[in-house]
């Protein structure tokens, strides 16, 4: 390892990311700072395992695996376990968002960040900008963010918040057909059926949010793992032990 | 003074002009204006399909798997035949063979059609052209049991007390006062003929036939799921076969089998017992109204239909016959190549559409529709509100098609014409017999009442088909056949870049053809050439009048200002508006 | 002049006895609420009520819904026609035509002005001024506005009247337009279907007249009687639906043994409708039983969700069409290599910096 560089006194460039006067004065002392509470990690956890089966599910309920002859049709049930799965993990991601929301409002500040984004801010464009100099290799070395990096912020406000939102709004709209005029989820989304007039086009539009949500996934994953290793602070772990630590001491 | 056209007609616009529009009693929207002299007799006729949708515009760029569900909703009264067309067509441009049992089965499928079209359009489109429901209410019911043990004495709803039961509802019914479908009828017009007896029975059959003909399209709810509208499949049929194993009851079974016999008997007992003799008796009294021969002893035209053999479509393996007869010489029958681009061409010069190059018949392979509405210089009215059109301008949603430039008249007297004139045994001995029965010679068929009874007599040999195909299925299962479709060229990355074809039928209103393009799997033209759009069709370029047109010339109408003579004629078509614009 | 039938006549005509019509009465005053002191007026409206005068236009269409209704077995057709409603007016059945046509029509709607039903089969287009469908030498719009005006309801038949259907199927030419949005001010009754069903078209009018009130709507504006849920959710395939058995092409074993038509692109779970339960043509079978998917043909613009034998809509975009595998495959393939290759790059210059790093140090 190289020689840490010796701190430079916090100059006349603002504090980067959503870090509070408390984030900053302890940035100065320690390197570690507890970012995400455990239930934002726990959602996090649940809710990607939740959208992994919704994605492998919802596939096969698009384009379904080949007829299988187990047992007799009344016995074999391959097609309505698939579904079954689907409509699990939904009401598990359905659920989770719900609870990530109220944390939003109880958690620590950085609990907020994937719901909203600070676009009047000039400071925030110009750390957007920043940012994606750094991903187009045009910076030599990248800020430290305490929560999210404004680009992951965006990302996570559209695929997440937004995302995640349309999917279950869709979603629940194609499980009010099944469930029937009068039953919770067509009083809830119901409404949304008549608004694009024909179910075969609100199949389409859940089947290709799903895509975006797969597009966000693997830039996620990536630049997580990327940024954990070429950043200036921990990511992966970050997610795991809610800490985040860093690899230098400077603020700017 | 009049012009003569130049397939012989003289044309004098000088006399009164009377407007029909709509035209009732029909599919579709139609008008119809004449000239009559001061005899009232007809001396110029002017045909308008006043609707126009675009079919053939809205299938560019489509599946060409998916164009029998298009061209299908052409029609819901002759519904099937342009989807079975669409399917040969498809089939024909991709080189597919479809299985011994899907020939079968199409063929019952459109014989069903061709007796039920019949059946509606003769009871409850025509019938009230000659019958006079209201006349009834005076009939003796005793006198009419007699008249109808006479006219069909095998028919069981014949008793004196059954007519007088139908007697009695018509009586409530006209006394109430709400007339319903025969309110501001010509039911005083001279022109009506029968006795009340004959009412009487008439107007039985037409309530009769409206329960029948529910029976009859059942063979499409079993083998395509639903009338109107069944489903169809390139490549055969969609309905499986599977008379012998564990779950038959989801395919086409024993229990379907039956059905669809008991269907065949059941319409061709009424066929023989009542749609016959009805023909034969109102035509009796009717025998002297000779009118309405147009161009059926002059020019008409088949493609043929209902194939022995699968994928084999020569003109004497086609149970309905094929061939095209021109300038009254019934001792030649030409043969009909769709194929040729000198042999069926369509113009637009009276009609509301463009053509790159005007004046010029287009063959359907490169067919254009481009839709262009105008009013004549001396129409009268404005563009929207038209009073008189003038027909030496555009003046029809329908194409002019020509047959190496003759106007043809297609349909079941034009099948019958050319049947005869070929010595086809089946529609000789019919034709014969009928007009033995009736005592009279050949060319009365040439003629409103002709073409009426060319129906009846084509439903009951429809009939007799259906009864063969049925066996003739039954015998190939028997056989260890049970295959309905070929799928080896389902996928299109099967299917050449580039391919044309051409599906015929003989639909119940005739002639019936769809021309396609493909390339890269999509339509790139489709071009439908209709039974009513050469029968309806405007003048052409050379000035030929169309075979509606024709028919309505000379004849004589007792009050002008009911056109219960011209409904008459153009009903004998058994018009379809929708069909001949699409 | 003759009387005019009334509602007790048809009773009377059915073979319904004074007795048993006085009941049927006060049966009537008790089911709304109302104190036997109503009966009278009951039986007196009913006395003096004609049958419900229906109108029936014709815009751009197939006639497929006016044949599909002749099907009905129960009642039947002739039943409906003769006892139930005076049909006073439609092209497609009526003796009259031209100027007598024309005047049937006018005479029914002064006489009962507010109290006849508009049936509507076919839509009008409202391209070229409306001349792409012109009845008595005007466009048909106009026909449909004027017996608009005074129609107590408007039913719409068929996908045609409600949703425009196959003229109306991209690029649609003549801007072939459904009813509801032409006519906004009056109770509009959609009957989808490419037909509807016979005996769904006779139970809606039947419904109308014995219950004496329009039938509950959905979302969507259609009966919830006999739209309220979809093919696939009463179809007797479901089954082998669940158990994941489908037919994997034309006329395979599957096929032949009944098995689910999901992946030969059966529209039946996104298709509201009554034909798994009422069926078709007496309820002899439906498309499904006889072997073909569902085509969707009671839905909103079924014609352009792409193939019918398609399980996913096709999507036009760019001139290229896709499905939504096909598009989100393609998405997520472009930036999985843009990952790659932005992986490949981030290692490079890491590499790149190491090595400066050390020779710096
Ligand atoms: C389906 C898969 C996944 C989804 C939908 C997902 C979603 C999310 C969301 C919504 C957040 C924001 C959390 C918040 O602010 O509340 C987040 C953050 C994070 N996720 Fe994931 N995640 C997924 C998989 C993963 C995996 C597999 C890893 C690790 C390899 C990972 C690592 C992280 C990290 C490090 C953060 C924090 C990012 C930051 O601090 O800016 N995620 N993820
Ligand atoms: C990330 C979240 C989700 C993904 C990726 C996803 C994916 C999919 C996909 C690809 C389909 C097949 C669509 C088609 O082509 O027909 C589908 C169907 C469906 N999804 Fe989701 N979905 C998600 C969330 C939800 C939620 C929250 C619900 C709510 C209950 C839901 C309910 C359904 C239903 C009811 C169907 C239709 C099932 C059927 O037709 O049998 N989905 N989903
Ligand atoms: N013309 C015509 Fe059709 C028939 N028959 C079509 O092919 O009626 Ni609708
Ligand atoms: S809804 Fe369909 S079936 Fe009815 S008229 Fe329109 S095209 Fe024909
Ligand atoms: S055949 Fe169609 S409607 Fe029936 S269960 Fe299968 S997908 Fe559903
Ligand atoms: S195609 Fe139509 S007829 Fe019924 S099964 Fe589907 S809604
Ligand atoms: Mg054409």
């Amino acid at each position: 390892m190289t020689d840490i560089p010796t701190p430079e006194p916090a100059a006349a460039h603002a504090p980067t990311g959503d870090a509070t006067a408390h984030d900053l004065r302890s940035l100065r002392k320690q390197s570690s700072i507890y970012v995400y509470e455990a239930p934002v990690r726990l959602w996090h956890w649940i809710n990607a395992l939740a959208i992994v089966i919704l994605i492998v599910t919802g596939y096969f309920i698009g384009s379904p695996p080949p007829s299988m002859q187990i047992g007799e049709p009344v016995s074999q049930f391959v097609f309505g376990y698939i579904r079954f799965a689907h409509f699990a993990a939904a009401q598990v991601m359905t659920v989770a968002f719900f609870g990530r929301i109220y944390w939003a409002f109880v958690g620590n500040s950085h609990s907020r960040q994937m719901f909203y984004l600070p676009i009047f801010s000039r400071n925030w464009w110009s750390e957007v900008f920043f940012e994606l100099r750094w991903y187009l290799f045009l910076e030599p070395e990248p800020k430290k963010y305490v929560g999210h990096n404004p680009l992951a912020q965006m990302a996570m406000f559209f695929f997440m918040t937004i995302g995640i939102t349309f999917m279950m709004v869709t979603g629940w709209a194609l499980y009010a057909e099944g469930a029937q005029k009068g039953s919770l989820p067509d009083l809830a989304f119901g409404w949304l059926l008549g608004l694009v007039q024909n179910s075969q086009r609100l199949h389409t539009l859940h089947h290709l949010g799903m895509w975006s949500i797969v597009v966000f996934m693997i830039v996620h994953i990536y630049a997580a793992i990327r940024e954990d290793i070429m950043s200036r602070q921990t990511m992966v772990s970050t997610m795991i032990s809610g800490h985040r630590s860093f690899r230098d001491d400077r603020t700017e | 003074m009049g012009i003569t056209t130049p397939n012989g007609f003289t044309l004098d616009n000088s006399g009164k002009r009377i407007v029909v529009d709509p035209v009732t009693r029909i599919e579709g929207h139609m008008r119809c204006e004449v000239n009559v002299d001061d005899q009232g007799i007809i001396r110029n006729a002017v045909s308008t399909g006043t609707m126009w949708r675009g079919l053939e515009v809205i299938l560019k760029g489509r599946d060409p798997r998916d164009a029998w569900a298009f061209t299908e909703r052409i029609c819901g009264v002759c519904t099937g035949t342009h989807a079975l067309t669409s399917v040969r067509a498809v089939e024909d441009a991709l080189s597919i063979s479809i299985p011994d049992n899907a020939n079968s089965i199409r063929n019952l499928m459109q014989l069903a059609l061709q007796i039920h079209d019949h059946v509606v359009h003769f009871y409850h489109l025509h019938a009230l052209d000659w019958v006079n429901p209201v006349n009834a209410l005076r009939a003796d019911p005793k006198a009419t049991s007699e008249l109808q043990q006479m006219a069909s004495p095998s028919h069981p709803l014949s008793s004196p007390g059954y007519f007088r039961d139908v007697q009695n509802r018509l009586k409530a019914f006209v006394e109430s006062g709400q007339l319903g479908l025969f309110k501001n009828g010509y039911w005083d017009n001279p022109a009506y003929l029968l006795p009340p007896e004959a009412d009487l029975m008439a107007t039985t059959h037409y309530l009769e036939a409206l329960d029948l003909q529910k029976e009859i399209v059942k063979i499409h709810t079993i083998f395509g799921g639903k009338n109107p509208h069944p489903n169809w499949l390139v490549g055969g049929v969609p309905c499986p076969i599977n008379v012998h194993s564990t779950g038959a009851v989801g395919a086409i079974n024993m229990e379907r089998l039956n059905h669809v016999s008991s269907i065949i008997d059941q319409s061709l007992a009424f066929m023989r017992n009542v749609y016959i003799p009805d023909v034969i008796a109102i035509g009796g009294f009717y025998k002297n109204w000779l009118y309405g021969g147009g161009l059926s002893g002059q020019a008409v035209l088949a493609y043929g239909d209902i194939p022995e053999n699968p994928n084999d479509f020569s003109a004497e393996q086609l149970h309905l016959p094929r061939g095209a007869i021109i300038n009254g010489n019934l001792n030649e029958v030409h043969d009909v190549d769709m194929r040729n681009p000198d042999e069926i061409q369509e113009f637009v010069d009276h009609s509301w559409y463009h053509y790159a190059e005007a004046g010029k018949g287009l063959h359907p392979w490169d067919g254009e529709t481009s839709p262009k509405y105008e009013l004549g210089p001396n129409a009268k009215g404005t563009r929207t509100n038209i009073q008189e059109l003038d027909e030496a301008a555009k003046y029809s949603w329908i194409k002019a098609p020509r047959w190496k430039g003759h106007a043809m008249e297609v349909g079941p007297l034009a099948r019958y014409v050319v049947g005869y004139a070929k010595g086809h045994e089946d529609i000789k001995n019919q034709v014969d017999g009928l007009l033995g029965t009736m005592g009279l010679p050949l060319n009365a068929i040439f003629s409103t009442l002709g073409r009426t009874a060319a129906r009846a007599l084509e439903s009951e040999y429809c009939g007799r088909l259906q009864k063969h195909f049925f066996d003739k299925l039954v015998q190939n299962i028997k056989n260890g056949d049970e295959s309905t479709a070929n799928v080896a060229k389902w996928d299109p990355s099967t299917w050449p870049k580039e391919a044309k074809g051409v599906g015929a039928t003989e639909a119940p209103r005739g002639a019936l053809g769809h021309w396609i393009r493909i390339k890269d799997g999509r339509i790139e033209n489709y071009q439908c050439v209709v039974p009513t759009t050469w029968n309806g069709s405007p003048r052409d370029t050379a000035g030929n009048i169309g075979a509606f047109e024709a028919s309505l010339m000379d004849t004589k109408m007792e009050r002008p200002e009911e056109p219960v003579e011209i409904l008459r004629t153009l009903h004998s078509f058994d018009p379809c508006l929708a069909c001949s614009t699409h | 002049m003759s009387r005019i039938e009334t509602f007790y006549d048809v009773m009377r005509r059915q073979g319904i006895t004074r007795r048993s019509f006085m009941k049927y009465c006060s049966l009537t005053a008790s089911a709304l609420g109302l104190g036997p002191a109503f009966v009278p007026k009951i039986a007196h409206a009913m006395e003096t009520k004609p049958r419900t005068p229906v109108i029936w236009v014709h815009g751009l269409e197939c006639t497929c819904c006016s044949e599909s209704f002749i099907r009905a077995a129960h009642p039947l057709a002739k039943d409906v026609v003769l006892s139930m409603i005076s049909l006073d007016y439609d092209d497609t059945l009526m003796a009259a035509a031209g100027h007598q046509a024309e005047a049937a029509m006018m005479d029914t709607i002064e006489k009962y002005k507010g109290n006849y039903i508009l049936a509507v089969e076919g839509n009008p287009p409202l391209n070229e001024d409306g001349m792409f469908c012109i009845i008595g030498g005007k466009p048909f719009v106009e026909q449909l506005k004027m017996a608009a005006e005074h129609a107590k309801a408007i039913i719409s038949w068929g996908a045609c009247a409600s949703y425009g259907c196959v003229q109306a199927a991209a690029p649609n030419p003549t801007r072939a337009t459904p009813v509801h949005k032409v006519i906004t001010d009056k109770p509009i009754i959609k009957v989808p279907g490419c037909p509807p069903i016979a005996e769904v078209m006779t139970g809606v009018i039947t419904y109308m007249l014995t219950f004496d009130r329009l039938p509950e709507l959905d979302r969507q504006g259609r009966p919830a009687m006999f739209y309220g849920q979809r093919i696939h959710d009463k179809c007797y395939r479901r089954p082998h639906f669940d158990a994941g058995q489908f037919v994997e092409h034309w006329d395979d074993e599957n096929a032949r043994k009944g098995y689910c038509l999901y992946k030969m692109g059966c529209k039946g779970p996104t298709t509201y409708n009554a034909c798994s339960t009422v069926r078709w043509n007496d309820g002899t079978s439906f498309p499904i039983q006889s072997g073909h998917g569902c085509i969707g043909c009671s839905e909103d613009g079924f014609w352009d969700q792409g193939s019918f034998y398609d399980r996913l809509t096709n999507i036009k975009q760019f001139g290229v069409e896709a499905n939504a595998d096909t598009v989100g495959m393609t998405a997520a393939g472009v930036v999985g290599g843009a990952v790659v290759a932005h992986a490949a790059v981030s290692a490079l210059k890491r590499a790149q910096k190491k090595t400066q790093d050390k020779v710096e140090g």
